[in-house]
């Protein structure tokens, strides 16, 4: 479209760095950039922050609009809002690209909002349609049960979030060259209607289930809460999280914090080991949406085998040594 | 000829007659007091029908008072409660025909006063051996059933001085009189005559003193046992207040909640003593704290703070105290839920009925467990988490069962089977109504379709309404969420209507309660009909061509809501004896005494207490016990409820658990392929 | 205090998985027979929100829906919450609108209502799940707006939002009127039992056209809209499993750790 162009990715920070998102996003930027042949650029708000730009050129951008300022030293939506449709009426970006993070998933909304471009919220893929040169992107919809892909209309910006963790981040090439232009002005106070007052952060030991990539879960077949450490052993291995049926919680081996299913946690792993548990449908709900799910159950006719990609029909107490110091020698390498 | 002088050695009787009048009086006082007491309750329909409640009350006397056929269930406290209650019954009896005669001036004399002494005696010391069966029991057996107060102790040591003392005082007597003239008359009052012996070398002159002390004593011991028993509200009054529950009890079907009118309603279920009908507090205090109801509960016995007894005790120590702090002081009143009983307790109770069946004074626990949900649910919005997920299914889902939770959809079943799905405008005499968890629970959908198999292959024209199908209602009840009930059982009559059903087929023994019991005060008269009574009828009417042998040692699992609510017992006990080559060994609690699964009162959803047994795993016990191979039932529930256990126990090689009809199925040949 | 609640109505997202239909011409998911929508979970969990603040401050909520077909039953199931009054904007028109288009909708129609102090919305719907709506409706009204609130309280005519955060929680202040996004961690809404059960039953909706609020329908023209569905599919999920056998089951540990290892 007429004076819309190149991709503009909105930066993020974690602890003094560019945050991994923000890699991902200039990777993925790039690559749409390049099929439009036009330019990667970065907007990264806070304070200071200018010694970030290199970086970010050395990440792929083209650009770098540094934004610095004491009102947005910590993200303000209505600071970041204000600053960054300022910024994309002054250069009118084609496609803007957020991280569907806490803060792409606050400020994204409200510049749709603001500039009317359109926008898909946590995406899986983007890409540029060949014929029309516009943005698709594919999204979950209906809580996981179908994909839907969406494809930009005439308004501009077409503007993105997309989920951490499934593009490549981008190279490090400290060769590249690029520009690094302060966004002049001054943010006025007076357009900041709301203010954080407190931050609290909730302490978790160890891996939040519902953060954790691998989790194993036991049923009542694990038979006490002594069989549990083998279940923890493997969780540990993996960096994972252990999670429980209502029947083994009830039976007071695991906390009922542990619970997965209905009436428990719902949770999506990249690996869930489910370990002598039938597979009650009211459990399989909470872990449905695991990417990877293996069954260990010594009934081959447990429902848990319809849902998983792998089975062993045995014993746990049988299998998972086994797998375990399998899996040591394998992960060391 | 013998015969005895009427207050001999007693001056001034009449003072006697002026105490007792007093202390009557005071007791009837009391009685006054505490009728304004369950004033306070809200009116009940008891007092309708009061010529058929005659005719039920003279009937429950005489099969079931007078013969003490609900207590001799329990043989010791049985037997000991016929003795005192007999016991008591010749005394006052007696002591009427004492009174007459000697006014009327129609004194016995010779062979009838012996006989006549005789007869006293006994019945005295039929309730002397009560008492001390009672105070061994109470005192030194101590069954966990019995909690013992003040009052017990009070009230036995009173009866038990009173006849003693009545003996001694009849030994006295005789003393100084028969025993020196006519010592065979003496023979005939067996329990003066052993004090008669005793005392038979004191000198008249002492003999007469103490004969009059001590009968002053007995009948002051027994005036102020009038004046005692209305002071502290004793459990003595029971004699009275026990009848009365028994005239006023509910004469229709077992655990009917009455509807609540929203047009008039005040307070939205039980949220004090107050909101309870005066029926439902004059239940409180016929309660005589015997506990056969704490002993028949699942959930007492599985470790559940639940008791019934202590329900109702509990309630009626609040009642009075909520009306002191009422009537004498501006301080608020106690609540009722948390102080007695707690949520806890209430949400424990499987509506099972096994305590209503077995209390012999008629109290009514189920509706009072109900009443009291329903002010926690519609206008506290407190229930265990596990019941508000199956409420809230009911409300946005029309049946309990979260939809994932299960992996079909209310209509799939009919695809399984030719069968006809009613449409709009679809009309049919017949309708199968499977139910909730018959349509919707892998399991019960094969009995689903056993039963839909014996329909057709029985030429019966019926339909269902397969998706359209929606909760009758029955768990959303038990839990107090009434206006989801009403909501739905208005909505099924009018599509009953719509279809112009007359008759409903059910296979789940809930639905079949709710919609033969509870629907007709919505409007929806239907005949309803259980599937173990079609199956029987069937088999009366030789329709049923059982010949496929099975060989199988069953057991039966009555559900509770086609036995104790609607005294379904012999019916499918008559289903199975008709299959070929089964054996039939009952459970040692069965029929009216059986021990529930665990799933009624929308336990089936709400999760048991964490720590505490399950109900199904006791009851799979009582299953194994029989040694059978299969046991058998004929409620959704029930099956549910023993799959599980014996998956739990890990015994599914060697036990099933089978709905009743999925036998029949089997057996017959015309179903076979 | 007064507050419009913006409910949407979906097909019900408990269905078992395997009853999941779409239709990929049209680009719809096909609902199961027998199975009515429901109110979307978050949106609940608004209704929710704004009960428990009129449990403490009193006031009016108000609750509005937009559809193309029948969403009374939405509005319905928030006033049996205790909602007091509802409205639907129902009209063929709206058949799939975007976000940009809902929002456009819901704000002629709270403009007509108006006399707000705050607007309630979920952090998004449980079908489509765009998550945009209530920002960018707050944009159009120009109001602030605070997303994912798991609690939220009025002090001194002002709001104090708790908010969730990855780690942790975040406390914010914003001026009457605001919007507020609401998300599940704001607790269980509760279950409609009470006499407003019974009531809801038979109260009136009145359902507005869009002419009613205002709304000229060429501003929803479909080539004004942003985004466009070009595709709808299930993902394809494995149904089959691999069972792993070995001749005995170390073995076949050995073989699923190798397979595992793979995926890290």
């Amino acid at each position: 479209m007429d004076g819309y162009q190149g991709v503009l990715v909105c930066g993020e920070l974690a602890e003094g760095k560019l945050a991994p998102i923000t890699i991902e996003l200039l990777g993925i930027g790039r690559k749409l950039a390049d099929e439009l042949g036009e330019k990667v650029s970065l907007l990264l708000m806070g304070n200071p922050i200018g010694h970030l730009g290199q970086e970010a050129i050395a990440y792929g951008a083209d650009q770098v609009f540094v934004a610095e300022d004491p009102l947005l030293e910590v993200y303000n939506s209505d600071a970041y809002t204000y600053l960054m449709a300022d910024l994309c009426r002054k250069i009118n970006p084609s496609i803007v690209l957020f991280g569907h993070t806490d803060m792409g998933c606050d400020l994204a909304p409200r510049l749709n909002g603001r500039l009317g471009g359109g926008l898909t919220m946590d995406c899986l893929t983007l890409s540029i349609d060949p014929t029309t040169k516009r943005l698709i992107s594919t999204r979950p919809v209906f809580g996981g049960n179908a994909h839907a892909t969406l494809m930009s209309k005439s308004a501009r910006p077409q503007m993105a979030t997309l989920r951490q963790k499934i593009v490549a981040p981008a190279e490090r090439n400290d060769s590249r060259k690029g520009e690094i232009i302060p966004v002049e002005g001054k943010i006025d106070p007076s357009i900041i209607k709301m203010k954080v007052v407190e931050r609290l952060k909730e302490e978790v030991e160890g891996v939040k289930l519902e953060d954790a990539e691998v989790i194993v879960s036991g049923g009542r077949g694990i038979g006490s809460a002594q069989n549990f450490k083998m279940l923890r052993e493997l969780a540990d291995l993996l960096g994972g999280a252990i999670g429980a049926t209502r029947p083994a919680c009830d039976e007071g081996w695991v906390p009922a914090s542990l619970q997965i299913g209905q009436s428990g946690k719902v949770v999506s792993p990249k690996l869930y080991i489910a370990v002598a548990l039938s597979g009650a449908m009211s459990h399989i709900s909470g872990c449905l949406g695991s990417k990877v799910i293996v069954g260990i159950n010594k009934d081959p006719e447990a429902n848990i085998f319809n849902v998983a990609r792998y089975g062993i029909v045995a014993d746990y107490k049988e299998v998972l040594p086994a797998l375990i110091s399998k899996l040591k020698e394998r992960l060391s390498k | 000829m013998a015969t005895r002088e009427v207050f001999w050695n007693i001056s001034y009787p009449y003072v006697m007659y002026l105490l007792a009048a007093l202390g009557v009086a005071y007791w009837i006082y009391s009685l006054y007091q505490r009728y304004q007491l369950w004033r306070i309750g809200r009116p009940d329909e008891c007092t309708q029908e009061i010529g058929k409640r005659i005719r039920v009350f003279i009937q429950t006397l005489l099969t079931e008072i007078l013969t003490h056929r609900k207590f001799l269930r329990d043989p010791f406290p049985g037997i000991m409660h016929f003795l005192i209650f007999w016991g008591w019954i010749i005394l006052l009896l007696a002591s009427a025909v004492d009174a007459f005669t000697y006014y009327a001036n129609l004194h016995l004399v010779g062979t009838p006063y012996l006989w006549f002494s005789l007869i006293v005696d006994i019945g005295g010391l039929l309730v002397i051996i009560g008492m001390l069966m009672a105070v061994l029991r109470r005192y030194i057996l101590k069954p966990e059933r019995l909690n013992s107060v003040f009052d017990d102790g009070i009230i036995t040591a009173l009866i038990l001085i009173i006849l003693v003392t009545g003996y001694m005082v009849e030994g006295l007597r005789q003393a100084a009189t028969e025993l020196k003239t006519h010592p065979e008359w003496a023979l005939w009052s067996p329990g003066g005559f052993v004090f008669a012996k005793a005392f038979e070398g004191m000198d008249e002159e002492s003999l007469r003193f103490w004969h009059q002390w001590l009968w002053w004593f007995h009948a002051l011991m027994t005036i102020g046992g009038f004046v005692y028993v209305g002071l502290v509200f004793s459990k003595f009054q029971h004699i009275l207040v026990s009848p009365l529950n028994i005239f006023f009890r509910n004469l229709g079907p077992v655990g009917v909640p009455a509807p609540i009118d929203i047009e008039k309603a005040e307070t939205l279920g039980v949220g004090e003593i107050k909101d309870f009908t005066w029926k439902q507090l004059l239940d409180l205090d016929a309660c005589t704290n015997c506990g056969r109801c704490q002993d028949a509960c699942p959930a007492w016995a599985t470790g559940k703070p639940l008791s019934p007894r202590k329900v109702i005790q509990d309630l009626k120590v609040h009642m009075v105290k909520a009306n002191k702090k009422q009537t004498h002081s501006s301080e608020s009143v106690p609540t009722l839920v948390g102080e007695a009983p707690t949520e806890e307790e209430i949400w424990a109770c499987t509506t099972c009925a096994a305590c209503q069946e077995t209390c012999p004074v008629y109290v009514e626990h189920l509706v009072k467990i109900i009443d009291l949900r329903r002010n926690l649910v519609l206008a506290h919005s407190k229930m265990p988490e596990t019941a508000q997920l199956m409420l809230r299914n009911m409300q946005s889902r029309g049946h309990p069962w979260a939809g994932i939770q299960s992996l079909r959809l209310r209509g799939d079943w009919t695809s399984e089977i030719e069968v006809k799905v009613l449409s709009e405008g679809d009309r049919v005499k017949t309708l199968f109504w499977v139910g909730c968890t018959g349509a919707l629970a892998e399991r019960n959908v094969k009995a689903t379709l056993s039963m839909a198999k014996v329909l057709k292959a029985v030429g019966i024209d019926f339909g269902v309404l397969g998706e359209a199908e929606t909760c009758c209602g029955d768990p959303a009840r038990r839990a107090g969420y009434e206006f989801q009930f009403q909501i739905s059982a208005e909505q099924n009559i009018e599509t009953f209507k719509n279809h112009q059903i007359q008759e409903i087929i059910t296979m789940c023994p809930h639905c079949y309660h709710t919609l033969k019991n509870e629907y007709p005060k919505y409007g929806g008269a239907f005949k309803v009909i259980h599937y173990t009574q079609f199956l029987y009828d069937l088999i009366q009417q030789k329709k049923l061509n059982l010949s496929h042998a099975l060989a199988l040692n069953l057991t039966y699992q009555d559900p509770c809501y086609l036995g104790r609510y609607n005294h379904l017992y012999q019916e499918p006990r008559q289903v199975l004896q008709a299959l070929p080559q089964i054996r039939l060994k009952e459970m040692e609690r069965s029929r009216n005494r059986s021990f529930c699964c665990g799933g009624g009162g929308g336990h089936m959803w709400i999760e048991e207490q964490p720590g505490t047994t399950k109900i199904n795993q006791m009851r799979l016990e009582d299953v194994l016990k029989t040694g059978a191979d299969t046991v058998v039932t004929a409620c959704p529930y029930c099956l549910q409820m023993f799959e599980e256990s014996i998956e739990h126990k890990g015994m599914k090689e060697t036990l099933k658990a089978k709905d009743l009809v999925e036998l029949v199925e089997e057996a017959m040949e015309a179903t076979r392929t | 205090m007064n507050t419009i609640v913006c409910v949407k109505q979906v097909p019900d997202p408990e269905i078992p998985p395997a009853k999941f239909k779409i239709d990929p011409e049209t680009k719809k998911v096909v609902p199961p027979p027998g199975v009515p929508p429901v109110i979307s979970v978050y949106d609940e969990r608004a209704v929710e929100a704004a009960l428990r603040l009129k449990d403490k401050h009193k006031g009016k909520i108000t609750v509005i829906s937009v559809g193309a077909g029948k969403v009374s039953d939405v509005v319905r199931h928030a006033l049996s919450m205790g909602a007091d009054e509802g409205f639907v904007i129902e009209d063929g028109a709206f058949e799939n609108l975007d976000s940009f288009g809902t929002a456009t909708v819901l704000s002629k129609a709270i403009q007509k209502i108006g006399g707000y102090d705050l607007i309630l919305c979920g952090r998004q719907a449980a079908d489509w799940g765009a998550g945009q709506v209530g920002s960018i409706l707050a944009e159009i009204l120009g109001i602030p707006v605070v997303t994912f609130a798991c609690g939220i309280e009025a002090v001194d005519k002002k709001l104090r939002v708790r908010r969730v955060v990855k780690d942790g929680f975040e406390i914010l202040e914003t001026p009457m009127p605001s919007l507020v996004t609401v998300s599940s961690e704001i607790g269980l809404p509760r279950l409609p039992a009470g006499m407003s059960l019974m009531l809801a039953r038979k109260k009136q909706i009145p359902v507005w056209k869009p002419q009613d609020i205002g709304l000229d329908l060429s501003d929803l023209d479909k080539e004004k809209a942003h985004t466009e569905i070009i595709g709808l599919s299930i993902p394809t999920r494995k149904k089959e499993c691999e069972i792993i056998t070995g001749t005995t089951p170390a073995e076949a540990a050995i073989q699923l750790a190798e397979k595992l290892s793979q995926l890290f």
